[in-house]
């Protein structure tokens, strides 16, 4: 049985008429990137909120590590580092003193600081009072608090958010170390679906507080695969010895024609189909669809609409 | 326990904050209006006795009015540590009880309002000595009256819990020095006119200045200790279990 380090059951939260999560069942399990894909106003901060135990859900359940949240939150909380939104810091004072802030409430021993500092690469401006640092530097250290306890769970919300080309870089390379170097899986919330697609094994799109697919990144990708394009010189006989091949097929508006083929054979089969044919094949690729892609078709197209929650 | 950790973070916290610098400053705004005034009076009646008239006169001043601006003050920067970068989300999803978050506030609060007491009782004394130094005639003005002061500071600070549990709730519960400061300027207003009132007894801002009139003592005390360390749970109970957004 397939073992999931969050899991949520039937889990809804309103805010006042506006249903801002519905019904969602989240399996993420352990190992790897979950990428919590939405856009603004879907439900991922919300959703996030009452994984953290941050905010009460109106029905529904959270587990962790296969525990109830409720029963259970400061146990389960020793084993998830959190970041939700803007990482939350005490500008007065310095990144290793923020990071002593919280070590001093866990309890934890001080070598944690530094290993921490390691491993976001800011032991050289730890010195400096976290006024002075940069958007990046301040989500690495928000980072770094959320991995001050050695989670065994990372929970972050939107990691990325105003950070420059350079910093979703930096930040990017840094989530995908954690699973393989620490051992940590990564729940990671974000609107920005080429981050995602780059680093999760894992993904579940949430539009509208609902849940609309959930499974790893292949298994999307598998049920809305590319079609085939192809350019010919006599489309009209190319359609017609291909639907008698019993392909389905499209015309683009760029001329070319569209063929629902799924596999590299099926490629070279229809290729080998319309050379049989006579026809000459000037075109013929398999388009990718992005994650974007299908995300827009899933959300239909509302990506860049709605209200951050 | 996890108090003591808390307690210990929160200490750092301070660290370069307007927050630990005010507890100087205004006793030291008291003090040098008492010093001016002793210093600048023309004759000095018969009767009149230093170390009676200038504790009395810094406690009072310091009761009735500098005191509860001082709480509204240190819990505002208290609190706002925490709301300037929306720190209670962290916090809260951190593995530790609540309740010693908000505790660890409340007594952080208290402490404070405790040294700035200690730190105008200091500055009594040496206003004393000072004064019996730069006015010959009062030279002979007997002992300081180490024993009243340090008895009615103690009063004075117990009696403000109550005043410091509704600050700390407040500022812990909004955003924003407006609505805290908001509730120590008026509390304190309000006070002017609460004090000749029969139920002027039960008025929180009036319970500091309560414990120099006989009548009143007891209850100034009892409500001001007790009832402070009741309101302190009770806006506790409402923390545990507040909503973080």
């Amino acid at each position: 049985m397939q073992k999931y380090l969050i899991e949520t059951r039937q889990l809804t939260r309103r805010f006042g008429a506006r249903l801002a999560v519905d019904n969602l069942n989240l399996q993420a399990p352990e190992a790897g990137v979950y990428g919590f894909l939405g856009p603004n106003g879907a439900g991922k901060t919300t959703a996030i909120r009452m994984l953290l135990g941050l905010i009460r859900a109106d029905a529904g359940e959270v587990h962790l590590f296969g525990a109830p949240l409720v029963a259970n939150r400061r146990q389960l909380m020793r084993r998830v580092g959190a970041l939700v939104e803007a990482p939350s810091l005490y500008p007065h004072l310095t990144g290793r003193e923020n990071l002593e802030v919280t070590r001093r409430m866990l309890g934890a021993p001080h070598a944690l600081i530094d290993r921490a500092l390691d491993i976001i690469k800011l032991t050289g401006d730890a010195h400096r009072r976290v006024r002075e640092y940069s958007l990046g530097m301040r989500q690495r250290l928000g980072l770094a608090l959320a991995l001050l306890n050695s989670p065994d769970l990372l929970i972050l919300d939107e990691p990325t958010n105003g950070l420059d080309p350079a910093g979703i870089h930096e930040m990017r390379d840094l989530l995908r170390r954690l699973p393989a170097e620490f051992g940590v899986t990564v729940f990671l919330s974000s609107h920005l679906l080429s981050e995602v697609e780059q680093i999760a094994s894992h993904i579940g799109i949430i539009h509208g507080g609902r849940l609309l697919f959930q499974g790893t990144l292949s298994e999307l990708q598998d049920k809305h695969r590319a079609q085939l394009t192809i350019g010919v010189n006599q489309p009209e006989r190319a359609i017609h010895s291909l639907v008698a091949a019993g392909w389905g097929v499209q015309i683009r508006a760029d001329g070319l024609l569209g063929v629902n083929a799924k596999t590299a054979e099926d490629a070279i089969r229809i290729n080998n189909l319309l050379i049989s044919q006579s026809l000459e094949v000037f075109h013929l690729a398999q388009a990718q669809v992005s994650l974007e892609d299908i995300f827009l078709t899933l959300t239909g197209g509302k990506a860049a609409a709605g209200r951050e929650m | 326990m996890s108090i003591f950790r808390v307690l210990h973070a929160e200490l750092l916290k301070l660290k370069r904050t307007l927050a630990l610098r005010v507890i100087f400053v205004l006793p030291l705004l008291v003090a040098l209006l008492q010093f001016f005034a002793l210093w600048r009076t023309r004759k000095f009646g018969a009767d009149f006795h230093l170390w009676e008239t200038l504790p009395k006169n810094m406690l009072g001043i310091w009761a009735v009015f500098m005191m509860p601006l001082l709480i509204a003050l240190e819990t505002a920067l208290l609190g706002g540590i925490e709301h300037s970068d929306r720190q209670w989300k962290h916090i809260f999803a951190l593995p530790i009880p609540r309740h010693t978050v908000y505790l660890a506030k409340f007594v952080v609060a208290q402490v404070l309002i405790a040294a700035s007491t200690l730190f105008l009782c200091v500055l009594t004394v040496l206003i004393g000595l000072a004064i019996m130094r730069l006015r010959p005639e009062l030279a002979q003005q007997g002992p300081v009256a180490y024993g009243w002061l340090a008895k009615y500071a103690a009063f004075v600070w117990l009696a403000a819990w109550l005043i410091i549990a509704i600050h700390t709730w407040v500022s812990t519960r909004w955003a924003g020095f407006a609505l805290a400061l908001g509730t120590g300027i008026g509390g304190t207003f309000f006070a002017l006119f609460a004090a000749s009132a029969s139920l002027g007894k039960y008025y929180p801002w009036l319970l500091p200045m309560n414990v120099f009139t006989g009548e009143r003592f007891t209850a100034a005390l009892l409500l001001g200790g007790a009832g402070g360390a009741i309101a302190a749970l009770l806006g506790c109970l409402e923390f545990v279990r507040r909503d973080v957004n």
